[in-house]
């Protein structure tokens, strides 16, 4: 007993800093585990609001390509309204009932980012709506440009968004052309390029080739633009390509996005847990 | 020895605004992420107990954990090096040099300090990095990224010096 008590007081300092160590330990890979929502409850309720006042400022600088963004975004939306198609049905016989025949199954909440990186080996995103504003964790993000990222936390009013360039994100994405799926997840290097995996080695893939989302996960409607093919690489040894995808969206430059908010995902997640009991 | 409180405290928030609002806010590139946060702790004073540094260590690092959202690897870095740092010390410093109360550029010399800086800061970095990770695949673009990261981090940090010691040449009898 009294060689245990002078080993502890000998080392208290060395067993200070290690205990302090396997904490610092277990607070960082518990959080990993669990998609790092534990703590961006926290952390976004303390930091959120001062960020937001950070943005209030800093936005001034960036009105202008704010505004030209929007403007472009007007413009693609104006093109899908139904003025500005031509109709060009000429069986006037058969009468289309509209009334029911279209049910809403996305609807997009706006956000501002108050905060973002493109630096780390996992990058996060914060955006100023919350659990009051309809936001709940696993939602899709994305902005004019493209695929931005999935929710992970929500507090009241901030929202912490797992950002494409996370080692954990991953994406079903597609090829436009022939209808292709494979998983798409960032190298970890670069913030402007991605890596297409799983599409089989026969499909013909061009340089240049546009990347959509899938829409076979409940993140994201289908084909929203993700990116294009940058470089294709076919290894002897495995049965699938190694596609690189420059990413369209800018990650240095985000401020307004759009949440998807998926009015079906109840029932698909019925129908999963249906089919895991099956099992 | 009362007033270093207050100088370490407006050291400690005006580096963690700058470290939050100007150095991971800059978009270098994915190879250089400057941290001039570890400054603080290299700062405290010579005769700081290591139980002290170790907790001050651990702490500002969480501070800084909870703005950026990485949990608890700050702080686990600042702790390292706040244990680390009396070894450091005592094996970069020749016998029987008088100290003042911190650490100063104008009293212990730009050589001492680039040595002092730049270990803290590969060891901090180095053990920051492997843990964001959290592999040792890829460990070329790791290494890399360090030694950027290290040269960008200290020049930052003389810069800070400079612009901020006090140049008294007050010995610590």
């Amino acid at each position: 007993m009294y060689n245990l008590f002078r080993f502890f007081l000998r080392y208290h300092l060395f067993i200070l800093f290690i205990s302090l160590e396997v904490f610092c330990f277990y607070l960082t890979y518990r959080s990993q585990k669990y998609n790092q929502a534990a703590y961006s409850n926290f952390a976004s309720g303390v930091s959120g609001r001062m960020y937001e006042s950070y943005t209030g400022i800093t936005d001034y600088l960036y009105l202008r390509k704010m505004s030209d963004s929007l403007v472009n975004e007007n413009a693609a939306l104006r093109q899908k309204l139904i003025e500005s198609k031509f109709d060009n049905l000429v069986d006037s016989a058969r009468t289309i009932d509209t009334t029911g025949r279209y049910v809403q199954h996305f609807t997009y909440i706006t956000a501002r980012v108050i905060r973002n990186s493109v630096n780390q080996a996992s990058n996060l995103i914060y955006l100023n709506r919350g659990k009051l504003q309809g936001l709940t964790r696993q939602m899709g993000v994305f902005n004019s440009n493209g695929i931005v990222g999935q929710v992970i936390g929500v507090t009241d009013n901030y929202a912490a968004v797992m950002s494409v360039l996370s080692k954990d994100f991953k994406v079903s994405a597609k090829l436009k052309k022939s209808e292709y799926f494979g998983n798409m997840h960032w190298d970890g290097i670069n913030s402007t390029t991605a890596t297409l995996e799983e599409i089989p080695k026969h499909v013909p893939v061009k340089i240049g080739d546009t990347i959509v989302t899938s829409g076979f996960s409940e993140l994201f409607p289908r084909n929203i633009m993700i990116g294009t093919v940058k470089k294709v690489m076919m290894k002897p040894d495995k049965n699938f390509l190694d596609i690189t995808v420059n990413l369209s969206t800018d990650f240095g430059n985000l401020s307004y996005v759009y949440v998807v908010k998926n009015m079906r995902r109840n029932e698909l997640q019925l129908l999963d847990s249906l089919v895991k009991r099956n099992d | 020895m009362i007033n270093q409180i207050p100088i370490n405290l407006l050291r400690f928030i005006f580096l963690l605004l700058a470290q939050l609002l100007i150095f991971s806010n800059v978009n270098f590139s994915s190879f250089i992420n400057p941290y001039v946060f570890p400054l603080f702790i290299l700062l405290l004073p010579f005769e700081t107990p290591r139980w002290l540094l170790m907790l001050l260590g651990f702490s500002a690092g969480f501070a800084l954990d909870v703005f950026l959202g990485s949990m608890a690897m700050h702080a686990a870095a600042g702790l390292l090096i706040g244990y680390s740092r009396p070894f450091l010390i005592s094996i970069i410093t020749p016998k029987g040099t008088e100290f003042e109360i911190s650490p100063n550029v104008y009293a212990q010399g730009l050589t001492w300090f680039v040595v002092y800086l730049g270990v803290a800061t590969t060891v901090y970095l180095t053990f920051y990095f492997l843990m964001e990770a959290a592999t040792f695949l890829n460990l070329f673009f790791l290494v890399l990224k360090v030694i950027l990261s290290v040269i960008m981090s200290v020049a930052f940090m003389l810069i800070f010096l400079y612009l901020f010691s006090s140049k008294k040449q007050r010995r610590f009898v």
